[in-house]
């Protein structure tokens, strides 16, 4: 089975270059990601079925790959790359779909390449694999704003690409050291994960490598303080990017914490603790108050995003199984939401050339089930009941008090803020004065893509326990390593 | 039987060139024609190199009743002759559109660049200061006329005379170098010197020490390191883009051959004196040359700057070689190889487009160049991935071999100044990238044509990117890994 592993790999970059170099029309190039997207799609599917819950990493394999510093092709998952691995499967295809009308070809190969680089960041267990895959999905992004997209697209994708390598450069400090004690404790070079989690380290040391590390995941959620890229890359960026930054860059800063972070340095997190968790309050009330003030719709659900990516790093270092199954559950229903809301944005761009508030108003009267689904992945961002994130903000504000009575209230107070913030934005977008009199409702395409999402939503809330089920046990096994 | 096959590849290059020179006066013979001869000789000079290094299992000295043992025969002579060889085969083949679309270049021009690759050739193998000085100045003296090759250029004229002052005045270091290693040793073997500096205790040994730095003085003016840098810009700038490529990558290495030999033997007793002072020279030299290299808006003079980065890197590892670690050397010999790939390669694309059109080469001409050549613009982005270390490219291996040196070494903050010379370094290069894509071209889409240079630039992006990747995955092809095993052999032998 773990060749299905490197084939989900292999497969898209391989599409890219056979295309590229074979120079092949754009209709052949749809065709062609599309059916590879399902493919991979179908592929982790079978994976899921062979997958066993009760355990921890599965579907491993190790070959060498530098032997000089054994450093290895070493990939395997667990419940939680899984998690991701299906979102991103998921998504896809259906941004696949959603570009269809589309003529620029840029657009198919920075996906696909997107797509192997995000799978190969989520199933490696090499440090030095796993940064590679983590620059290389940074090139498609910063291409894709760059060439695509709109306002000082030039500056900002050179700013995202500036603030995430610095955060790279640093993890990548902390890796090199770390390998550099392996050898230095056991006289062989390693960087696979499991031997580096072994590694005795002084506190000292392992403060500023944990450091490194925690600056490179940090900038991508974004934690308040390094948030000054998220906004305008978001405005800048074109409809499938802003899904792929939304719904997956953002919270593989979450799953990079979790996978790297708590098993290198779950001891050493109890320093940072303190620090990110109010980093993380701050950012949830920061973000919030930053969104309600926005007229551009990208820029509000950016700072809404990033919102809760503060609230699910919350959970993440509150390290309990309550707070961490919320966690997990709200990067899924999350990038569900986030990646509807941002589809049905960026129909609104392409019909009315605006996505100012200011200019919006009275969609509601003329294209009903627009409305409708836009509404709904508006509530189920902010987690109203019967959606995921419902469930999921839930549990985590009970690990919250359970952390800590003040932590709770915090974290408790600013969900309803956000409800109050996800209404005032759908009266003034949606219904209100009736500025737009032409809109086309949505069409059969666009539903195609928009309804998988909504039903996963809403099923997300309604049977939370099927999905939980899949992770639940992983999180407790992987709880008791953590020392927090 | 080695050494038969080494003086016949080093005489094939001479009667190369007296050969291309003779030519030179039947116009019949088209330049393509003269291009696509050196090349032949260099590959022939490759080919018996190659046989040499499969062959070669201990070193041993070249005539050494002719010679004197001035000349040694090992593992890593052979490797830096195949890296001058490659080189400048590939400097050659990736120029020949140019050289066919500027009327001036003809025979001696070859001849020339054969002369300046013997003189490395004969560096690389030099066990004895004076050889190496003639060698030195055999390959330099090369490049002086060739950086002034184009007569009726002012910028070209002026890069020659700059060049060849600063470049007599640092060479004639070398010589005071030599005469007082030779004042004290009475020998200018490297051999001898090393037997000598172990003899004696090491108050006895200032004159030496003056002397070695005298010597590293000229090697580093040659590299460009900062402070001696100053002519390096304006010298890359102005030389024709071939001598250009030929400078930025070749003789960089030439004299890496010479810098590692006599590092490793003759400063070996020393490494506490110089490893500071190279220290030293290897932060103001990526911290200069990134000022320099960002500063820039012409891409010639861009790169020249990052050329100095790159030697940085070197002095890096070099500055971080103990007596009982010498792993930063292997992570030398990889980076040169990496740097010079991707150098080769981001010259090359420059020069086939200066060929076309003439052009000033500033970021702005840049604008949109991947929508008006999307194959050109596709390689170049390679190349500039691999120059700024970006994973998956050669050229991250190349700085994870080095940065994984000096933190061996214990040198930690040092690496840690890299990795954050290396954050820099990303921005100019993805500069160019998102020039080139970022922005509509003002000019129309261009025709993929098929050209020599073409399918040169392919290979090279090829073997970017295979360096970057391949390994032992695949393991019938070879890749860095096995680059790294022929180079600790050859260490082993020193």
């Amino acid at each position: 089975m773990s060749v299905i592993l490197s084939l989900l790999i292999i497969l898209p970059i391989l599409t890219v270059s056979i295309l590229g170099i074979s120079r092949a029309s754009i209709n052949i190039l749809r065709i062609s990601s599309l059916s590879i997207s399902i493919v991979v799609f179908v592929l982790i599917i079978l994976l899921t079925f062979q997958f066993d819950t009760s355990q921890e990493l599965q579907f491993i394999s190790k070959v060498p790959w530098i032997i000089n510093y054994g450093i290895s092709y070493y990939i395997g998952i667990d419940a939680l790359s899984l998690v991701l691995l299906l979102l991103i499967s998921l998504l896809m295809p259906l941004i696949f779909i959603s570009i269809w009308h589309r003529e620029e070809k840029g657009y198919f190969y920075n996906l696909l390449l997107l797509q192997s680089g995000v799978i190969g960041a989520l199933v490696s267990l090499d440090l030095i694999l796993f940064y590679l895959f983590w620059e290389i999905m940074l090139l498609p992004i910063f291409i894709m704003i760059g060439k695509y997209g709109y306002g000082k697209k030039e500056y900002n994708s050179m700013k995202i690409i500036l603030m995430t390598v610095f955060g790279s450069m640093s993890m990548l400090f902390s890796i090199i050291y770390l390998g550099f004690m392996h050898f230095e404790s056991y006289g062989v070079w390693s960087f696979a994960l499991d031997d580096l989690a072994r590694l005795n380290l002084s506190v000292n040391s392992n403060i500023i490598l944990a450091g490194g590390f925690l600056l490179a995941f940090s900038i991508k959620i974004p934690l308040v303080g390094l948030h000054t890229w998220i906004a305008p890359a978001y405005a800048s960026a074109p409809t499938p990017a802003l899904v792929v930054l939304s719904a997956i860059m953002a919270k593989l800063g979450i799953y990079g914490l979790w996978r790297f972070g708590f098993e290198l340095f779950s001891a050493t997190f109890v320093y940072y603790q303190s620090l990110v968790t109010i980093l993380a309050i701050i950012g949830m009330i920061f973000y919030a108050i930053s969104a309600i003030m926005q007229d551009n719709l990208k820029r509000m659900f950016a700072f809404s995003s990033a919102s809760h990516l503060s609230l699910i790093a919350l959970g993440l270092f509150l390290a309990n199984i309550y707070s961490w199954s919320g966690s997990l559950y709200l990067i899924i229903s999350h990038a569900l939401a986030s990646a509807g809301i941002f589809l049905m944005i960026g129909m609104i761009g392409n019909r009315l050339d605006t996505i100012k508030i200011s200019n919006l108003g009275g969609i509601a009267s003329v294209a009903p089930r627009f409305t409708f689904f836009f509404a709904l992945f508006a509530l189920g961002i902010v987690g109203v009941p019967m959606t995921g994130g419902f469930v999921a903000e839930m549990l985590i504000i009970f690990g919250a008090f359970k952390y800590s009575f003040v932590v709770g209230v915090f974290t408790a107070s600013t969900m309803v803020g956000a409800i109050i913030f996800v209404f005032w934005m759908l009266q003034r977008t949606i219904f209100s004065k009736a500025m737009t009199k032409e809109f086309p409702d949505l069409s059969k395409r666009e539903l195609l893509i928009i309804i998988p999402l909504a039903i996963l939503l809403i099923a997300t809330g309604i049977f939370p326990s099927f999905f939980m089920e899949i992770f639940n046990t992983n999180l407790e096994l992987m709880l008791q390593g953590v020392k927090i | 039987m080695i050494e038969f096959l080494i003086s016949l590849s080093l005489t094939t290059i001479i009667i190369g060139a007296i050969v291309l020179m003779l030519i030179t006066l039947y116009k019949s013979i088209s330049i393509a024609h003269k291009n696509l001869l050196a090349i032949g000789i260099l590959f022939v000079a490759f080919l018996l190199q190659l046989i040499i290094l499969l062959n070669i299992d201990k070193s041993i000295y070249l005539y050494p009743d002719i010679f004197n043992h001035s000349f040694i025969v090992d593992k890593l002579s052979t490797i830096f002759d195949l890296m001058f060889l490659g080189g400048a085969i590939f400097t050659l083949a990736i120029n020949n559109r140019y050289f066919i679309n500027r009327d001036y270049y003809n025979g001696e021009f070859f001849s020339l660049i054969l002369w300046s690759v013997f003189g490395m050739m004969m560096l690389s193998h030099a066990n004895e200061l004076i050889s190496a000085f003639i060698s030195l100045e055999v390959a330099s003296i090369s490049i002086y006329t060739l950086v002034g090759y184009k007569k009726d250029d002012i910028k070209s004229s002026e890069a020659m005379l700059k060049y060849i002052i600063l470049g007599a005045l640092a060479s004639s270091f070398f010589i005071l170098g030599t005469a007082l290693i030779y004042g004290a040793v009475g020998s200018t073997g490297f051999g001898d010197i090393h037997n000598f500096i172990e003899s004696h205790p090491t108050q006895d040994l200032s004159m030496i020490i003056v002397g070695l730095s005298f010597i590293l003085i000229t090697i580093l003016f040659k590299i460009g390191a900062v402070p001696f840098h100053s002519w390096v810009i304006d010298v890359y700038h102005g030389a024709p883009f071939p001598i250009t490529m030929f400078m930025a990558s070749i003789l960089k290495i030439a004299l890496f051959s010479i810098l590692l030999r006599l590092y490793l033997v003759d400063f070996s007793h020393f490494y506490n004196i110089f490893s500071p002072m190279l220290t030293f020279i290897a932060l103001i030299t990526l911290l200069g040359g990134s000022l320099l290299a960002i500063s820039q808006t012409n891409l010639k003079r861009m790169l020249a700057g990052s050329s100095i980065v790159h030697s940085g890197y070197l002095l890096m590892a070099l500055s971080s070689i103990k007596s009982d670690n010498q792993e930063a050397s292997l992570a030398i010999m990889f980076y040169l190889v990496s740097y010079v790939i991707s150098a080769i390669g981001a010259f090359g694309i420059l020069s086939f487009v200066a060929s076309h059109r003439k052009r000033k080469l500033t970021f702005e001409e840049f604008k949109g160049f991947a929508h008006q050549r999307p194959f050109l613009g596709a390689m170049m982005t390679i190349f500039m991935l691999s120059l700024a270390g970006f994973p998956s490219t050669i050229g991250f291996l190349g700085k994870f071999y080095i940065f994984m040196s000096v933190i061996q070494s214990g040198n930690i903050a040092l690496a840690g100044f890299g990795i954050a010379i290396a954050f820099i370094s990303v921005y100019y290069y993805f500069k160019l990238i998102a020039l080139m894509y970022f922005y509509p071209s003002p000019h129309p889409k261009e025709k993929y044509s098929f050209s020599i240079t073409t399918v040169v630039i392919s290979l090279l992006a090829i073997a970017t990117i295979w360096g970057g990747i391949g390994t032992k995955l695949i393991s019938f092809l070879p890749s860095g890994d096995v680059l790294l095993e022929i180079a600790r052999e050859a260490l082993m032998q020193i």
